[in-house]
């Protein structure tokens, strides 16, 4: 089962910046869409490059996938923890858009035509089979973002971080997104979304994790996170806008998400 | 009154390209206007910017046709440094923006005033006002590159203000800021809009353009596909299927509201109770 657990884990970036202090974090997420929300600097990054080994816990445990994180590598790890990150920048130093999502399988050693299979579909979803031989600089960045998506898709991992995939995406990019993460979740893999769009939240995410300043404020459904106004605010968040319109119009319960406000409309009617 | 921005049948390619990436623009932006530039990715929506701030010709190069002029004047007849004193533009990542060259944060804002000569007593004033414009005030002592993206995003905001720009051009502004940084900055913005700056913002966030924006232009493929009020362009039938539209376009639309639909949450409320 692609779980994730972490046990009392505590981290501080080198300098003695600390980011989770004690007694730690400690979370437990199963498979589906998980939002991890928060202020910026609340820590949300950081936890997950905690999951895939690039950072390691000043103490604590971390279990993903069965695996005990502290003993794999970064590259043992790729193959359990597929990751998008927020700045394609950071991640993306192929020659081509088809290398670059075919470098992970490769870097795993799978056979080359699972290889071909995998990133042809990756390619075909994030829509762009078109640009298999474009150089993935020459994209916008709303297109390379989609590149670093197709990347974490073609690993086919049992977990996938997904660093604000929104971010610079239009609407019907959304909608394909939302798809996506749709698919993943029916095929069972764990989706960690990173992301300050509230409205996508409500839209693809069952579950939400709210963080700040390095403390776990809520792990449970979407729906009873943004039930509780008080501490959605206090979390430096908003509420997604059919949330918000549901309040100002005396919907109980509070809708979330935009099949959940025609729902509770076509009842009042 | 000078045009704070016009475009008369532009039409512009990047070096080594066939394709117009703006394919016939005219548009005249008014002093104190609060313009929204929506699109699909890919409409021209950053090189519309670009254009604006005369880098697409002297940074990108490559083909301009047609007439720009940027507070009345011609923006080939003028370098970026000098347009600078009074147009500032945002990019879309902070990290591109930074100078890199200095190690606190004030000094950052700093570094556009100094450079442009201005007293060092009046340097001071400026970078305080604008630092508390866009609420770093505290973080003043800060290395920039230990901010996070939306401190960052803040912080090169804060060092356009401090030229006390007449025109904003800003790319996607709050692509990067949580929700509380996304309502201080456009709450920094709607205090520049009330005191008569231009701006004239690009978005993906419909909801806070049909809130605050005056205007609205909706490009696709290089061309304006509609130009007017928020309520007037998201109820157009081309722009909801091309660019979009709020949500509360959507959800009027699937409860089978008459149109015109609501775009702002106040006229969504009234809609919904009627």
């Amino acid at each position: 089962m692609p779980d994730l657990r972490l046990e009392q884990v505590t981290f501080a970036y080198p300098g003695d910046v600390r980011v989770f202090g004690p007694p730690g974090l400690t979370l437990e997420l199963k498979a589906g869409a998980t939002a991890l929300v928060g202020e910026n600097g609340a820590g949300k990054t950081t936890l997950t490059k905690l999951l895939n080994g690039l950072l390691r816990p000043t103490t604590g445990n971390i279990v993903v996938a069965g695996q005990p994180v502290a003993e794999r590598t970064v590259a043992q790890m790729a193959a359990l923890v597929g990751y998008a990150f927020q700045n394609p920048d950071d991640q993306l130093f192929q020659r081509t858009v088809y290398d670059e999502v075919a470098f992970g399988p490769r870097a795993m050693k799978r056979p080359a035509e699972r290889v071909a299979v995998a990133v042809k579909n990756a390619l075909e979803r994030c829509g762009l089979s078109q640009e298999a031989k474009t150089h993935p600089h020459d994209l916008g960045l709303p297109d390379r973002k989609w590149v670093t998506i197709a990347s974490a898709l073609a690993a086919e991992s049992p977990v996938v971080v997904l660093d604000e995939p929104t971010l610079g995406q239009d609407w019907a990019a959304k909608g394909r997104l939302k798809a996506l993460v749709k698919s993943m979740v029916d095929s069972d893999r764990l989706v960690l979304i990173v992301t300050h769009d509230l409205d996508f939240v409500a839209e693809a995410c069952s579950r939400t994790v709210v963080l700040t300043r390095g403390v776990i404020r809520y792990v449970g459904p979407t729906i009873s996170a943004f039930a509780d106004e008080g501490m959605i605010h206090e979390a430096g968040l908003d509420l997604p806008s059919t949330t918000r319109l549901g309040l100002a119009l005396g919907f109980q319960p509070v809708p979330v998400g935009e099949g959940a406000f025609l729902r509770a409309i076509g009842s009042k009617r | 009154m000078t045009a704070a921005l016009t475009m008369r049948g532009v039409r512009y390619r990047y070096p080594d390209t066939t394709d117009y990436v703006l394919d016939g623009i005219d548009i005249v932006v008014q002093p104190g206007e609060w313009l929204g530039v929506v699109g699909a990715t890919n409409a021209g929506k950053s090189t519309f910017c670009y254009a604006a701030m005369g880098l697409a010709t002297e940074f990108f190069h490559g083909r301009l046709i047609g007439e720009i002029e940027v507070l009345g004047t011609e923006v080939r007849r003028q370098t970026v440094i000098e347009r600078s004193t009074r147009v500032g533009m945002l990019f879309q990542n902070p990290f591109t923006q930074v100078s890199g060259a200095r190690e606190r944060v004030d000094d950052e804002v700093a570094f556009g005033p100094e450079n442009h000569g201005l007293e060092p007593a009046l340097v001071k004033a400026r970078v305080a006002e604008a630092l508390q414009q866009v609420g770093l005030s505290e973080l003043r002592d800060r290395h920039p590159l230990d901010l996070s993206g939306g401190q960052l995003q803040r912080l090169a905001l804060a060092s356009l203000l401090a030229m006390h720009p007449e025109l904003l051009l800003l790319d996607e502004p709050t692509s990067q800021l949580d929700p509380g940084g996304t309502k201080e900055l456009f709450e920094a913005l709607s205090r520049l809009h009330a005191a008569g700056v231009t701006i004239v913002m690009v978005e993906q966030k419909l909801e806070a353009v049909a809130e605050l924006c005056d205007r609205v232009v909706a490009l696709a493929q290089g061309r304006i596909l509609a130009d007017g009020t928020p309520a007037r362009v998201f109820n157009d039938a081309a722009v909801q299927q091309q660019v979009g539209a709020p949500i509360y376009v959507r959800l009027a639309e699937s409860v089978g509201l008459p149109s015109p639909w609501p775009t702002t949450f106040e006229t969504a409320v009234r809609a919904f109770n009627a």
